[in-house]
């Protein structure tokens, strides 16, 4: 079944050229929106907020409809009733009471979870020493086979933000992940921005793999782009890497291959089918899944995000199945305590499929 | 000097008046032990206690019912059978356990007016435990689904007016349950104020795929026809499971600790959506727990909803209060009364 696989990709890139390239705007979860604008915004204007809410309505009201109540008649029925002016005004008001208390325990919580990551961070430093790394995660029982991480581009202005701080992060994590002895690894960013300054990050992945190891010793890594169906490998010694082993496999993911992949193969399914190549039995669950683990790569078993809150940002559905995620609550960087403790959370669960 | 055996005597009591009062202590414990259940239904199935938390509930249910609500609510109800093993109950008494929790919450859903709301009953790796225990759940399910029929068609039931769907690979299940399935869905069609999806036999890949085959049978038929369809998201988005909720959850919630999805709402899920995890298993999971978790979602969509808008409140009353604070909002330059006279220092004579 190459063929459909080819015409997926034939197809995947037609669209592009159609519409430029993927382009619907992220809209994160309100949590993290809220959590990464948190350091542009003072603790008065969320105040304020909360206040304006007061009068603003929204939710339900939005399809038009007035706010309804049930409540029990007087023949014991329930019933719906529009709600009074003043009952929504009380309701209303205890509403910001219980926004304003919920805001300042969040605050407390948030202070507690800084401090918790910066003693963690204290605590586990591996401070470019492969040895530490290896020492570390030799204490698992077990290790996830294929790793993931979602990334983020933070605002320019910030430590660590723009372009080259994604990449920073990104080579971080292979160093981290080429250490551990994990052979696999996905990196995922939304806007695909590691894909299209792959040759960069090349460099990059070099610099730091040269701190770590050191510049006569370097692994080989391989870098795939599925989507592109392209393969590029260390860059400064081609001619001598030939005998070496591969010891990490790094696929760059993008949002372009989550439901925009699976809506073009089921376009190219729809012309092969069209065109009796293909018959409409033959579309099994596992034809669709050998496709898609071509098109896009393996489902991974550990999902690290380094973001405030659970946030997938339209990570490929098809590979998320059975994945354990893991996150710190209110963490915003790219560190080595996330990772080690995402190894360590995942040593320690239990898998039953369906039992 | 003591003699040895003098010793003896006088220690007796001594040790005895200890051993007695560690034994009294020891039967009040037990005798509470005993009676724990009795003190607890003393306190709290008390008429009184009952009504009062019932009401303090109410106010906190339509407090919540003003501000931004999510539209579509998921649960994955993982802990049924940990719990029934913590409690040392048969694994159908946790199973029923469950399914009170989950009457219990949808019923809270409708309340707080979130419109739609869906649960993974059972997945279709599940046919794989023991066939005792599927029988027992279908069982109880049949069950469970006759119950929710009635109550969403007596008036005097909270969840009247609610509509029940039952989604998933049907071909799965046994032609009893199917037909029951049948009935119990035209019974409640008529219900317009909400939705409770039950996801018995699904998993997310398998209505992806399901999604997938249905989109080409539609393309080949609109090409027959001579008209113009173009697949994308939101039209695949459109044939699966749950309808008009397909495209997006805001919030799911799952119990008992596990950090995955388990193949549960993946499409829906996999952007900006707030995906939830409690470490109480699903009996456990009550009110105030998903009252927090509710509360947050609110808390954070109505900061983001105030940072795209201009309103501002301060404005807004000021204009309202015409009668007691004199000032025009928007005022006209040739309005304004009279500067005082213009006087410059240098033009100054003598």
């Amino acid at each position: 079944m190459s063929q459909l696989e080819e015409k997926t990709r034939s197809q995947a890139s037609r669209a592009e050229l159609a519409t430029g390239s993927s382009s619907y705007e992220h809209v994160p979860p309100p949590v993290n929106a809220t959590m990464k604008k948190a350091s542009q915004t003072s603790k008065t204007e969320l105040l304020k907020s909360i206040f304006d809410s007061m009068y603003v309505n929204d939710g339900n009201d939005q399809d038009g409809k007035k706010r309804i109540k049930e409540h029990i008649a007087s023949d014991g029925g329930y019933k719906t009733r529009e709600i009074g002016y003043f009952e929504y005004l009380f309701y209303k008001s205890l509403l910001v009471i219980l926004f304003i208390i919920y805001g300042i325990f969040r605050y407390f919580q948030f202070q507690y979870n800084s401090l918790k990551l910066k003693i963690y961070n204290i605590y586990y430093n591996p401070i470019n020493t492969p040895q530490l790394i290896r020492q570390d995660v030799t204490q698992l029982n077990k290790v996830p086979k294929r790793l993931a991480a979602i990334l983020e581009v933070k605002p320019v202005g910030d430590v660590g933000g723009g372009v080259n701080g994604l990449l920073n992060d990104g080579s971080k994590l292979i160093c981290w992940t080429v250490s551990a002895g994990i052979k696999h690894l996905t990196l995922y960013d939304y806007d695909g921005l590691l894909q299209k300054n792959v040759q960069q990050f090349r460099e990059d992945i070099h610099i730091k793999l040269v701190k770590y190891y050191g510049p006569s010793n370097l692994p080989k890594f391989a870098i795939r782009i599925p989507h592109a169906n392209k393969v590029y490998y260390n860059e400064m010694d081609e001619n001598d890497s030939e005998d070496k082993k591969v010891v990490i496999e790094i696929s760059l993911l993008s949002n372009r291959d989550g439901r925009e992949t699976i809506v073009d193969l089921t376009k190219t399914m729809a012309e092969l089918c069209g065109n009796d190549e293909l018959k409409i039995s033959d579309i099994t669950m596992d034809l669709v899944d050998s496709e898609l683990t071509q098109l896009v790569g393996n489902e991974p078993d550990l999902l690290l995000y380094f973001g405030p809150a659970l946030d997938l940002q339209g990570y490929p559905p098809w590979h998320i199945r059975l994945t354990e995620f893991y996150w710190e609550p209110d963490n915003s960087a790219v560190t080595y305590s996330v990772f080690i403790r995402g190894l360590r959370n995942y040593a320690g669960a239990k898998m039953n499929v369906g039992k | 000097m003591i003699p040895d055996k003098l010793k003896d005597y006088l220690e007796a009591p001594f040790v005895w008046f200890i051993e007695l009062i560690f034994e009294i202590i020891v039967e009040i414990g037990l005798w509470i032990k005993w009676k724990k259940y009795l003190f607890i239904s003393l306190v709290f199935e008390n008429k009184y206690v009952v009504k009062t938390t019932e009401f303090i509930k109410d106010i906190l249910i339509y407090t919540l019912s003003v501000g931004p609500i999510p539209k579509h609510v998921s649960f994955i109800m993982d802990g049924n059978r940990r719990y029934a093993r913590s409690q040392r109950v048969s694994l159908q008494m946790g199973h029923e356990a469950g399914g009170k929790t989950l009457l219990t919450l949808v019923y809270i859903c409708k309340k707080i007016g979130v419109k739609c709301v869906s649960c993974y009953a059972f997945s279709i790796e599940n046919f794989k435990r023991p066939k005792i225990e599927v029988d027992t759940l279908m069982e109880l399910f049949a069950v469970k689904l006759d119950e929710f029929a009635a109550r969403a068609n007596d008036y005097k039931d909270p969840l009247y007016g609610s509509k029940l769907k039952i989604v998933g690979d049907s071909k799965l299940l046994s032609k009893e349950i199917r037909e029951k399935v049948k009935v119990v869905e035209s019974l409640t069609s008529k219900g317009e104020l909400f939705i409770l999806f039950v996801c018995l036999p699904y998993t997310s890949r398998n209505d992806i795929h399901r999604s997938m085959c249905k989109s080409v049978l539609k393309v080949l038929k609109t090409k027959e026809e001579n008209k113009k369809f173009t697949l994308t998201p939101t039209t695949l988005s459109q044939e699966m499971y749950l309808e008009e909720f397909s495209d997006k959850c805001d919030v799911v919630i799952r119990t008992s600790g596990h950090k995955r999805l388990s193949d549960y709402m993946l499409w829906q899920s996999h952007q900006n959506a707030t995906i939830e995890f409690s470490n109480s298993l699903w009996p456990d999971f009550a009110f105030f727990e998903m009252y927090i978790m509710l509360l947050k979602w609110s808390f954070f969509q109505n900061i983001q909803i105030q940072r795209g808008s201009l309103f501002s409140l301060k404005s807004h009353i000021r204009s309202r209060c015409k009668l007691f604070v004199n000032k025009e909002v928007n005022v006209n330059y040739f309005d304004l009364p009279e500067p005082p006279r213009a006087v410059s220092v240098t033009e100054k004579k003598g």
